[in-house]
């Protein structure tokens, strides 16, 4: 008790000192509180448009389909599947494939046709909510298609514009469909952007003369705080003639990116804080040395070495405490700004833009997490800890006689 | 799909049956060995065989995969190299569906949703017609004087029959897709027998059968190909010519969009 008092009361000695350090320490705790956040809300971003609106979470395959994909290799009895998941806690949509040629006017392009259940879709990805103009899909509007934004562009369509497919049925036969533009998405993924081409499941049934069976299952868990690869051997084990993939081994490059995310702060926040340490070590060096004298004092009327190290580790704790509730005041409130109003890179950044194919918003928000707030002070305390280490330890070990008389 | 590309094209190549244009090159023969001189002569001997100012026939064509079998019988029409055009008569689904390839232009009529579409380069890579042959290996059929270099590498007996086998290698700097092409021909006549295809790692991709020698439009031809993929045993497209005439007069307006609609 004594020893904190005693911090308390040395806290107020060289006041402009202690102030420029506190503020030293608030304004990079403060920056990376808000840089943390960006960091967070750019990634937030990313696996928003990665894993839902396009991947999903799982991806249940017929064997073999994912080597070599084609309309034949197909998950028969899906209804049964997608009851089995069901009931084991998930949600599912199925989804079907198949790859073909889109025309309008005089132009046109490669898509892939993904036929989608209207119903389920939703269940598993966002992509219903992801539309740039016009509507999602409708059961009452069969020759409805969505189409990805850099698709319409290249054949040039405008919503209720018509557009011609033609594509490989299953019986070999040419298949080919006149279908009407009803929407056309925000940017997804490069995949998407350029040859999405969304239509019902029924009316890709029709088409491609795939009267049963699907390509793929989107699979979504119920609990979201399920950990991710318990719950993929869990749907391993639930469905072992399939092959199940989770989102990190669909786009094991994403994946990379992210884990690589959370270095990159950490490697930030070190280049960052290195100067913090810096200035603390250098503050708390001189205070250290100014109190020679008075430290011989104490020692001489019976402060041990450990009382004098918890206290100067107290005195700049102190500091730091001070400096993180100033660089959260500062902080937070940013980040909550730019988390409502985001950054708009749109002039700088192409809507092309993609990262691992995947699109870039050219709208950034902060995300405010746990660790976006908690990471910066954590590191913080530890760096101010590690800094005050050598200032701390001299005091102890100094010689009360040779102290009292230090010049 | 794209695969109906090169409907026209595919024909055209089958006629002049992959060494037909050969020797459109005319490149100079003045360092040439004497074999390399007896094949391109050979070659230019088969291109005369084939080479008309027009052609009209009419052609049936059995595809056998793992997934489907299907028949189609088409009528087609060629003028000069540039000018081509195919009709499907049946499967009923499909009649009418007609391809025109004109000069560079190629177009697709759909009978089923009554449209044009013009088809770009970049639809060349997949299955033509749900066949085995793609587009792209039609239209570098006809272009394989330009990419490959023809030597003899076999004359005399063999399966009871004389034959000349050519093998057709690519120049260092051509842009192909295979590796080596080994055609055999009969040492009488030179009709082809047999074209096998091997990849870029030496490996037999496809082989190609000539057989049923008929009497066409005055000509003797193999009126029966066989295409079989090396991959996907059981497999094959088999194309029969049913009729075949030459040196037709053939009006210009045959090979327009208004004709491709007509139903």
């Amino acid at each position: 008790m004594l020893i904190v008092s005693f911090a308390f009361r040395n806290f107020n000695r060289a006041r402009t000192r202690t102030r420029i350090t506190v503020a030293a320490m608030a304004f990079a705790c403060a920056i990376m509180i808000f840089y943390a956040s960006l960091l967070e809300g750019w990634l937030a971003g990313m696996e928003k448009n990665a894993v839902g609106m396009d991947l999903g979470e799982f991806q249940v395959h017929a064997r073999g389909y994912r080597a070599d994909p084609d309309l034949y290799k197909r998950i028969a009895g899906e209804e049964e599947v997608l009851a089995q998941l069901d009931r084991a806690g998930f949600v599912a949509a199925p989804r079907l494939y198949a790859s073909g040629l889109a025309a309008a006017g005089n132009a046109s392009s490669g898509i892939e046709l993904r036929g989608v259940d209207l119903l389920r879709e939703p269940l598993v990805t966002d992509i219903h909510q992801h539309v740039w103009q016009g509507q999602w899909l409708a059961e009452d509007d069969p020759a409805g298609v969505v189409v990805g934004r850099k698709l319409a562009r290249i054949l040039g369509l405008k919503l209720g514009d018509e557009v011609v497919v033609v594509a490989q049925a299953a019986d070999g036969s040419m298949a080919n469909e006149l279908f009407r533009v009803r929407g056309i998405l925000k940017s997804v993924s490069e995949g998407v952007d350029r040859g999405g081409f969304f239509l019902a499941a029924a009316a890709f049934r029709r088409l491609m003369l795939v009267p049963q069976g699907v390509q793929q299952i989107v699979v979504k868990r119920r609990q979201a705080s399920e950990d991710l690869t318990r719950a993929t051997g869990r749907l391993a084990r639930l469905l072992p003639c399939y092959e199940v993939r989770n989102w990190r081994q669909l786009q094991p490059v994403l994946a990379r990116l992210f884990e690589m995310s959370d270095v990159s702060l950490v490697i930030m926040l070190l280049i960052t804080y290195a100067a913090v340490g810096i200035l603390t070590l250098n503050a708390l060096l001189m205070s250290v040395f100014e109190r020679i004298p008075e430290f011989g004092v104490m020692k001489a009327l019976g402060f041990s070495p450990w009382g004098l190290f918890a206290m100067i580790v107290v005195e700049s704790m102190l500091q730091v405490t001070v400096a993180v509730f100033l660089a959260l005041a500062a902080g937070l409130p940013l980040s909550f700004y730019f988390a409502i109003h985001p950054i708009d890179f749109s002039s700088f950044v192409q809507s092309s833009s993609t990262i691992a194919g995947v699109a870039l918003d050219a709208k950034w928000y902060c995300v405010v997490t746990v660790n976006s707030v908690v990471l910066p002070v954590i590191f913080l305390y530890l760096v101010a800890g590690l800094a005050i280490l050598y200032p701390a330890l001299k005091a102890a070990m100094l010689k009360p006689l040779a102290a009292i008389y230090h010049r | 799909m794209n695969r109906a590309v090169s409907l026209a094209r595919i024909f055209l190549a089958l006629l002049v049956l992959c060494a037909g244009l050969f020797l459109q090159t005319g490149t100079a023969l003045s360092a040439q060995s004497s074999d390399e001189q007896e094949a391109r002569a050979i070659l230019l001997e088969i291109d005369d065989l084939w080479r008309a100012t027009s052609s009209q026939g009419t052609v049936r064509m059995q595809v056998k995969t793992a997934n489907y079998t299907r028949s189609m019988r088409m009528e087609m029409w060629s003028k000069g190299k540039d000018k081509s055009l195919v009709r499907i008569i049946s499967p009923l689904k499909e009649k009418d569906t007609a391809s025109l390839k004109t000069g560079n232009t190629m177009y697709t009529y759909l009978s089923k949703t009554d449209r044009t579409i013009r088809l770009t380069s970049s639809m060349m890579m997949s299955s033509w017609m749900g066949s085995h042959f793609t587009n792209d290996d039609l239209v570098k059929e006809s272009r394989l004087a330009e990419d490959y270099e023809p030597r003899i590498s076999f004359k005399g007996k063999r399966e009871g029959r004389e034959i000349i086998e050519f093998t057709l290698l690519p120049h260092p700097d051509a842009a192909v897709v295979w590796g080596r092409i080994v055609m055999t021909v009969t040492a009488q006549g030179h009709l082809p027998l047999l074209a096998t295809y091997y990849d870029e790692d030496n490996v037999l991709a496809r082989t190609i059968y000539f057989s049923e020698v008929t009497n066409m439009g005055g000509r003797l031809l193999p009126a029966l190909l066989k295409v079989v993929p090396t991959d996907k045993p059981g497999e094959y497209t088999e194309l029969v010519y049913e009729s075949l005439r030459f040196d037709l007069e053939l009006p210009e307006s045959l090979f327009s969009l208004l004709e491709l609609r007509r139903r």
